[in-house]
């Protein structure tokens, strides 16, 4: 029993010992190792990723090489992306990284796709745009789903994806491509006509007309108000779209507009008493603001 | 109206055109931002084109005219490709000129640490293979071709070079080379150092000769940071204007964001010469359908723009076509958001006409200053001209009365003396109209009345007295017997008071930019009043 207390206390002494660097760096990138062992020491290299060339290669050689496991390349991923939020130190290593990823940007996994046009997306990649875009208008060439498409084009407000974002709003693939499509054209000026008809139609869901209540704020306030004034007023709206309006008014509603609104105030004033847990919450919350 | 030219038509264009020597010239037209051919296009795209033209450029020989293109790339661009096309674009320059040093050493800063792998290979292509180069690379590079040239920023890239841990080790060797080479032989252009080619600067900064009218947008309405509605006639005429234009969504911090600060900094400049009431300014949103006014506002604010009546953010009521048309504005669109712009800076006189263009290169403020005030001065000096060329007319009308009432003849001897001078045959060049002597008589007093008015405003009564002496003079002439010898005094004390009148008003004028050289003869006629302003005049000279 006291050897084998022992040999645990040994044993866990050992692991506990931080190893090197390049010791982490060698089994990384090692195939001899354990799937295991190598993405653990992959965690533990990225500050040195960039501290010398040969380092880097082998980093991106694991990342590039599509017979080693997904598992040990996605954490190369990882590890290369944790460096580069080092901006100074990673400018040594930002030339050949984003050609990796545009090399990988076409992998058989799924996963590994994904995350990697997300890198690039983020830093306004063209290529990555110009990949995606192919993808959402030829389904053929699609390398991600068309909402991950739209949610991952929606980075850079100048890519030219509103006219396809519009197309996807009234012929949608599924539901999640809508309000992905949705999200995207609430930075396009010319939409908010769209967000108010959406807003207003009792037959989409909560979701897309939360969506569109959101997108109206930021585009076009004051319709925003009159839609949110106009689903208050209708009793037969529901109670989850009223909560929405109900904040939006409290939030950021016209003060003086709202305060001389005696209709308004008189028909929240009775949802505070009548309607559901949530709208009578808001609804509270809007009479501590105008009164009642 | 969009036209329908698929990328790879464009391509082909840019091609064929840089092919034909009689057609190069046709690619600049294909660098202008409001080209048709980059409407309704994205960003990326924009990039993509833009970048095949300069590298198309880079194959033929770089033009004075596609130079300022290449120039305003170095100076203001974000994007990898662009920047390293432009690059590759200046080396086919005619001959390397120390003033592209800073341009380059420049853009090395602002593109370092967006040094991304870009291919020329073919178009559309992106760098992920072995075929690349990268903007950094494309740059050290044009540093090497520049060689001594490229002496005033030699220090700079001494330093960059002392960071090996900051760089692509693959650079370090082709920084080594740009050192050599630039400590090497001497420059070929020492006698140009530092100065752009002849006539480039005219390219990016330049005063118009013939002012189009503003007519067009005269009547657009803005609305401005405060929500408030004013025509373009109602803001920008009166006073000269400097004009801003950006966008807030706008993600090339070298162009619209610093444009803004640059205008605050114009703001303060103008405060500190006693000059904001004088000159507007002004930033008119690219984008008014985004950008509200609470943007706008805030966008100015974070900026430290002074906003107020004379200092405003304005986006169009009705969008930006009729604006982008009068200015003739470098910028494209994809719907209604920007793809691409450059850097510009209007100057208007007080009629709202373009008086100066500051456009594509980074405009120094003081620069746009002191343009604004030579504008303001120039309209200040032609009132000016106006006025006295008013004065004048006023004085010889005055002395002319002052003359007609003195020799009009008023009885018939008069008559038969005046026709013993001219003769019969010039009887009917007489004039003869019994009421026109009470009318000399009465120009005579407006004369009178109006060199009282100038004696007044610039203090000075010795005219006053010479014109009201020469008066008196005329009319005792008139009504005594055998005065008529001393009318021709009264004219010439009448005149006298008409020029010393028209002079005093144009010395006081003068006033503001001289302190000394009145003459005694002025100085005897001075008030307290006035003495006062000299001395003040004096001090704020001093």
């Amino acid at each position: 029993m006291t050897t084998k207390l022992k040999a645990t206390k040994k044993s866990k002494a050992k692991s506990a010992k931080p190893r090197s660097t390049r010791a982490a760096m060698s089994v990384a990138t090692s195939d001899k190792e354990t799937v295991k062992a190598r993405v653990a020491a992959m965690a533990e290299v990225p500050l040195a990723v960039c501290e010398s060339d040969k380092d880097l290669q082998s980093m991106l050689s694991v990342l590039r090489d599509q017979a080693q496991p997904i598992e040990v390349r996605l954490a190369a991923l990882q590890s290369i992306q944790a460096a580069s939020f080092s901006v100074v130190a990673f400018e040594s290593c930002r030339s050949d990284y984003i050609a990796t990823l545009r090399k990988v940007a076409t992998d058989p996994d799924l996963e590994m796709r994904q995350r990697v046009l997300g890198i690039l997306a983020r830093e306004k990649d063209g290529f990555a745009q110009r990949k995606l875009l192919e993808g959402l208008e030829n389904p053929e060439k699609e390398l991600v789903p068309p909402e991950k498409a739209l949610q991952l084009l929606s980075y850079d407000i100048h890519a030219e994806a509103y006219p396809i974002a519009r197309k996807i709003v009234n012929n949608p693939p599924n539901e999640e491509a809508k309000r992905e499509a949705l999200r995207l054209l609430a930075a396009d000026a010319k939409s908010a006509p769209v967000f108010e008809k959406l807003l207003r139609d009792k037959n989409e869901t909560a979701e897309i007309r939360q969506v569109s209540a959101a997108a109206l704020q930021g585009l076009k306030p004051e319709k925003l108000q009159e839609s949110a004034r106009e689903i208050l007023l209708d009793d037969s709206d529901y109670d989850e779209i009223k909560a929405t309006s109900l904040t939006a008014l409290t939030q950021f509603g016209d003060k003086d507009q709202v305060n001389k609104d005696a209709a308004l105030k008189k028909h929240v004033n009775r949802i505070s008493t009548k309607g559901g847990a949530k709208v009578k919450r808001t609804a509270r919350q809007f009479i501590s603001k105008y009164g009642r | 109206m969009v036209v329908e030219v698929t990328e790879t038509e464009f391509a082909s264009l840019v091609s064929e055109r840089a092919a034909d020597p009689k057609r190069q010239h046709e690619l600049l037209e294909l660098l202008r931002e409001d080209n048709e051919l980059y409407d309704q296009r994205g960003a990326a795209t924009t990039a993509r084109m833009r970048g095949w033209v300069l590298h198309n450029l880079s194959l033929c020989s770089l033009t004075d005219e596609a130079l300022i293109f290449v120039l305003e790339e170095l100076d203001t661009g974000t994007d990898p490709y662009l920047v390293a096309a432009a690059a590759r674009a200046l080396r086919s320059y005619a001959r390397p000129t120390s003033a592209f040093a800073p341009f380059v050493m420049r853009a090395i800063t602002h593109i370092r640490y967006r040094n991304e792998p870009v291919s020329f290979e073919s178009y559309g292509e992106y760098g992920d293979g072995d075929n690349v180069t990268t903007p950094v690379q494309e740059l050290l590079t044009t540093l090497r071709w520049l060689g001594a040239n490229a002496e005033p920023v030699l220090s700079e890239l001494e330093q960059l070079r002392a960071q090996p841990d900051r760089l692509p080790r693959t650079l370090l060797a082709s920084i080594d080379e740009a050192i050599k080479a630039i400590s090497g032989k001497e420059a070929v252009d020492n006698d140009f150092c530092c100065s752009l080619p002849l006539g480039l600067k005219d390219r990016f900064s330049w005063t118009s000769n013939s002012r189009r009218g503003c007519e067009p947008v005269e009547s657009v309405i803005f609305e401005d940071h405060n929500n408030e509605l004013i025509s373009f006639g109602d803001f920008f005429q009166g006073q000269p204007s400097i004009v801003v234009f950006f966008y807030t969504r706008c993600d090339n911090p070298l162009k619209c964001s610093l444009s803004i600060t640059k205008l605050a900094r114009i703001q303060e400049s103008l405060l500190e010469r006693g000059l904001a009431d004088k000159i507007n300014t002004a930033a008119i949103t690219y984008d008014p359908e985004f950008d509200s006014s609470e943007r706008i506002r805030g966008y100015g604010q974070n900026r430290s723009v002074q906003l107020n009546t004379r200092h405003r953010m304005l986006r169009a009521c009705d969008g930006i076509d009729s604006v982008r048309k009068h200015f003739r504005l470098g910028v494209n669109f994809i719907e209604s958001l920007v793809n691409r712009h450059r850097v510009e800076v209007y100057i208007l006189d007080s009629r709202g006409r373009i008086a100066s263009v500051f456009e594509r290169i980074h405009w120094n403020e003081q620069e746009v200053v002191e343009r604004a005030i030579e504008i303001l001065h120039e309209e200040s000096e032609e009132k000016s001209q106006a006025r006295n060329k008013k004065n004048a007319t006023a004085s010889t009308l005055g002395t002319m009365a002052s003359l007609g009432v003195a020799f009009f003849p008023k009885c018939p001897i008069c008559w038969a003396a005046y026709l013993s001078v001219f003769g019969i045959a010039g009887f009917d060049r007489i004039p003869y109209a019994p009421w026109l002597q009470p009318v000399l008589a009465l120009v005579m007093l407006i004369n009178l009345a109006s060199v009282w008015l100038r004696s007044r405003a610039t203090h000075r009564m010795l005219s006053f007295c010479f014109a009201a002496g020469g008066a008196a003079v005329i009319i005792m002439s008139k009504l005594s017997h055998g005065g008529k010898k001393f009318a021709i005094w009264g004219v010439l004390l009448t005149l006298a008071g008409s020029v010393l009148s028209a002079l005093g008003t144009r010395k006081k004028r003068q006033l503001g930019k001289e302190t000394e050289g009145d003459s005694w003869f002025f100085d005897l006629f001075r008030r307290d009043g006035f003495t006062r302003t000299k001395d003040q005049t004096t001090k704020s000279t001093a």
